[in-house]
C-alpha cells in the first residue's frame, strides 16, 4: 500500500464524511483524526526504516505527472503534526459547546490536516501551491469560527495576506516552469543555473512564503488572527500552519535553490530572524492578554528558526551540519508541542475565567492546577530551559555561531531567552497569587490532559530523548 | 494616501512590473520550445481522452485537481460557517421570470453538453459546473431563496460528491494495486467520465451555494409555486 497517498487520502475522506453528515461530525471527526494519526505515523516509521519514500499518483512520473516524496525532515514534521492534531482534536471534542459552531469545525479541521500532510509530502512546485491554497482557506475559515467581529476581521485579513503570499509564490513557479520546463523539485534543482531568472524566482517564492510564515517584518497579520481564534484553532495555526510555510522556505533553500544561497542572502534571513526574536519577545512581554502573548511568542520562535540559515550556509557538509539541521528540526518540533499546549491551556483559562487578561489571572493555579502546570511546562520549553528540546536546539545554535565566527547571533538568542523568561514568569507570577491549595489536580481530563501531554512532550520527551530524531534525519534511514 | 505618495507607489509598481517583464523575457529565451506540451501530446493516446487539457487535469495531474475540488469545498464550508444567508431578492418581475424559465434549462443543457464534449474538445467539469452555477445565480436573482438547490443536507451531499468520487476512485485504484489515481487503461475513459460528472454537480452546487452566501434557509418562502 502507498503510505504517502494514504496520509493524504485518509484525512480527506474523513473530512468529506464529516461535511456530508453534520449530525455525526464529531464522532466522524475523532475517528478520522485517529485514522490519520495512524496513517501519518506509518509514513514516519517507513522513513525510519528506508530513509526516504517516493510515489507517483497517476503513475506518469516526473516531469509529466507529479510525485509525493518523504525524507527525514518531512517525516519528523508529519509525526509532530499527527500528535499535535490528535491531541487538539480530543481537546476540541470537549471544548466546543452547542451553539459554538462545532459543525463546520470537523470537516475544516480534517481538510487542514490533509493540506498539511500534502505540503510536507509534495515534490512538485505547483502541487505545493494547490496545497497552500487548501491550507490557507481552511485555516482562515477555522480562524473565523468563533464568530466575533474581531475574529472574522482578523481572519479575513489573514485570508487576503495568504492569497497575496500564494500569488507571489505562484509567480515564482511560473518563472521556474518557463525557464526550466518542469515543476518537479529534483528536476528543477538539477537544471537550475544561477542568474537573474533563478534569482527572481527564489526571491518571489521566498517572499510569498515568508509572508505566510510571518517572518519579521511580515508578521503584522499573525497576532490578531492567532489571538482571536478559538483555542484549538489557535493551537493549530501557531504550531502547525506557520511551520508548514517555514518548512517550504527551508526545503527550497536546502534542496532546490542550493547554488543561489549566498552568504548575503542567508545573512539577510538571519538578520530578519534576529529582529523577530527581539521584537516578538518584547511584544509578548508587553501583551495584556495571554493568547496575544502566545501569538507574539510565535513570531519570536519563527525568528529562532531563521537564525539557522546563515549558520547552515557557513557550515560545510558533514557531522556539524547534520547536527545543526537536527537542532533546527528539534526546535521546530519543540515549539510545535509547546505552543499548541500553551494555546490549549490558555483556552481553558479563558473559558474558566471568562477572559484572558494576564493582570486578572490571580488564582488560576488554584482553580486549574493541571492547566497552570501545562502553561509552566510550555513556558519552560519556550524559554529553552533544560531539559526541553529547545535547550538542546539553542545550545547547538550558539555552539555553531561560535564555531563559524558569527558570534553576533548569540546576542539575539540571549536577549530573546531573557525576554521569554520574563514573559513566562509574568504569567506564572499572576497565576499563583492566591493562598488556598487546590483540591484536585485535574478538573476536566478530556481538555486538560491533551494540553498537559503536549507541553510535557516539548519538555521531557523531546529534551531527554532527542536521539531518535538524529537517526530519522540520517539520509539512509535509521534501521 | 496623499497624491504624492500614491504617485511614488505607482512609479515603484511600474518599475517592478518592467523588471519582472524583463526577467520573464530572459526566462523565455532560456528555454524556447513547447516545454511539457509536446510530451503531453505524445502521451495523449495512453490518457484515454483526446483533449490535452482534460488529460492534464484528470489524468497526468489528477491529484492536483482532486485537491482543487477540496479547495472549493473548504471555501463553501467556510461560507456556511459564518451563519445564515441574508434573505434573497424580491420575486422576479414577469420579464425576468420568463427569461429565467428560458435561460436556466438552456444552461443546464449546455452544461451537460460541455461535460460530455470535454473528453475530445475544450470543455469539461469546471466549465460545465460554472454553467450550472450561473443557472443558480439567475434563479437566486429571480427570487428563489436557495438558488434552485435542494435542502441543506442534500446540498452537503452534492457539494461533497465531486471530491468523494474522485478520492474513492483514487483509493480504489490503490487498493487494486495500480497506485493512487492510476487508472487501468481499459477503465480510464469511464472513470474519468464518472469523476467529471460528480465534479460537475459538485462545482455547480458549490458555486450556486456560495452565491447564496450563507447557510441555506430551511423553508424558503421564495419558492415559486407552480
Amino acid at each position: 500500500m502507498d503510505s504517502l497517498a494514504l496520509a493524504i487520502g485518509v484525512p480527506l475522506i474523513a473530512a468529506l464524511a464529516a461535511a456530508a453528515f453534520p449530525a455525526r461530525a464529531q464522532a466522524l471527526g475523532l475517528a478520522g483524526a485517529l485514522a490519520t494519526t495512524v496513517a501519518s505515523l506509518q509514513v514516519t516509521a517507513l522513513v525510519w526504516q528506508q530513509g526516504s519514500l517516493r510515489s507517483e499518483p497517476g503513475g506518469w512520473g516526473a516531469p509529466l505527472g507529479l510525485a509525493l516524496q518523504a525524507d527525514g525532515l518531512s517525516a519528523a514534521l508529519i509525526a509532530m503534526t499527527a500528535l499535535v492534531a490528535l491531541a487538539t482534536a480530543i481537546y476540541a471534542s470537549g471544548y466546543f459547546r452547542p451553539g459554538n459552531r462545532p459543525r463546520e469545525f470537523w470537516p475544516l479541521w480534517l481538510l487542514l490536516w490533509t493540506a498539511l500532510n500534502g505540503t510536507f509530502l509534495a515534490a512538485d512546485l505547483f502541487n505545493l501551491y494547490v496545497n497552500m491554497e487548501l491550507l490557507g482557506l481552511a485555516a482562515a475559515a477555522l480562524g473565523a469560527l468563533g464568530g466575533q467581529p474581531a475574529a472574522v476581521a482578523a481572519s479575513l485579513r489573514y485570508l487576503l495576506i495568504g492569497l497575496l503570499g500564494s500569488m507571489t509564490y505562484l509567480l515564482g513557479v511560473a518563472l521556474v516552469y518557463t525557464a526550466y520546463g518542469t515543476l518537479d523539485m529534483d528536476l528543477v534543482a538539477a537544471a537550475l543555473r544561477p542568474g537573474p531568472v533563478a534569482g527572481t524566482a527564489m526571491v518571489l517564492m521566498t517572499g510569498g512564503l515568508a509572508l505566510k510564515a510571518a517572518l519579521f517584518p511580515l508578521h503584522f497579520w499573525l497576532p490578531p488572527a492567532h489571538a482571536n481564534a478559538t483555542a484549538p484553532v489557535s493551537a493549530a495555526l501557531s504550531a502547525l500552519v506557520v511551520k508548514a510555510a517555514f518548512y517550504l522556505v527551508l526545503r527550497l533553500w536546502l534542496d532546490v535553490f542550493t547554488p543561489l544561497v549566498t552568504p548575503a542572502a542567508a545573512h539577510l534571513i538571519g538578520l530578519l530572524g534576529a529582529a523577530a526574536v527581539v521584537w516578538g519577545s518584547w511584544r509578548a512581554l508587553r501583551a495584556e492578554r495571554l493568547k496575544l502573548l502566545a501569538a507574539y511568542s510565535t513570531v519570536a520562535q519563527i525568528g529562532y528558526l531563521c537564525l539557522f540559515f546563515p549558520l547552515l550556509q557557513a557550515t560545510p557538509p558533514g557531522t556539524a551540519r547534520e547536527d545543526l539541521l537536527a537542532a533546527l528540526v528539534l526546535m521546530a518540533l519543540t515549539h510545535g508541542f509547546a505552543k499548541s499546549g500553551l494555546f490549549l491551556a490558555a483556552g481553558l483559562v479563558q473559558q474558566s475565567a471568562g477572559h484572558d487578561r494576564i493582570k486578572e489571572l490571580g488564582g488560576t493555579a488554584q482553580h486549574l492546577p493541571a492547566t497552570t502546570f501545562s502553561i509552566a511546562l510550555a513556558g519552560t520549553a519556550l524559554i529553552g530551559l533544560p531539559p526541553s528540546g529547545s535547550f538542546i536546539g539553542k545550545w547547538l545554535l550558539m555552539t555553531s555561531a561560535v564555531q563559524t565566527g558569527q558570534w553576533w547571533w548569540i546576542a539575539a538568542v540571549m536577549t530573546g531567552t531573557l525576554l521569554a523568561a520574563a514573559y513566562v514568569f509574568r504569567v506564572l507570577g499572576q497565576a499563583f497569587n492566591l493562598e488556598p491549595t487546590p483540591r484536585r489536580f485535574l478538573t476536566q481530563g478530556r481538555t486538560e490532559l491533551p494540553a498537559l501531554l503536549l507541553a510535557l512532550t516539548s519538555v521531557a520527551v523531546l529534551g531527554l530523548a532527542a536521539r531518535p530524531l538524529w537517526q530519522l534525519l540520517q539520509p539512509g534511514g535509521a534501521a | 494616501m496623499s497624491r504624492r505618495a500614491s504617485l511614488a507607489v505607482s512609479l515603484l509598481l511600474g518599475l517592478l512590473t518592467l523588471l519582472l517583464l524583463w526577467v520573464f523575457a530572459q526566462a523565455l529565451a532560456q528555454q524556447p520550445g513547447p516545454r511539457l506540451a509536446e510530451l503531453a501530446a505524445t502521451e495523449l493516446p495512453r490518457s484515454a481522452v483526446s483533449n490535452p487539457v482534460t488529460a492534464v487535469l484528470l489524468n497526468y495531474r489528477a491529484y492536483d485537481t482532486l485537491l482543487e475540488l477540496a479547495v472549493l469545498l473548504a471555501a463553501l464550508l467556510g461560507i456556511w460557517s459564518l451563519g445564515a444567508a441574508s434573505p434573497g431578492y424580491q420575486p422576479a418581475g414577469p420579464a425576468l421570470e420568463v427569461m429565467a424559465d428560458w435561460v436556466v434549462p438552456l444552461l443546464i443543457l449546455t452544461g451537460g453538453y460541455l461535460l460530455w464534449v470535454g473528453a475530445h474538445a475544450p470543455g469539461g467539469a469546471f466549465q460545465a459546473g460554472a454553467l450550472l452555477g450561473a443557472a443558480g445565480v439567475i434563479l437566486r436573482l429571480a427570487g428563489h431563496q436557495r438558488a434552485g438547490l435542494p435542502s441543506e443536507s442534500s446540498q452537503r451531499l452534492l457539494a461533497v460528491s465531486g471530491t468523494a468520487v474522485f478520492a474513492a476512485v483514487g483509493l480504489a485504484t490503490l487498493a487494486f494495486g495500480a497506485g493512487f489515481l492510476t487508472y487501468p487503461p481499459d477503465w480510464a475513459k469511464w472513470l474519468i467520465l464518472l469523476i467529471e460528472t460528480a465534479a460537475t454537480l459538485a462545482i455547480g452546487t458549490t458555486l450556486a451555494a456560495a452565491y447564496v452566501g450563507g447557510q441555506p434557509p430551511e423553508n424558503p418562502e421564495g419558492v415559486r409555486s407552480r
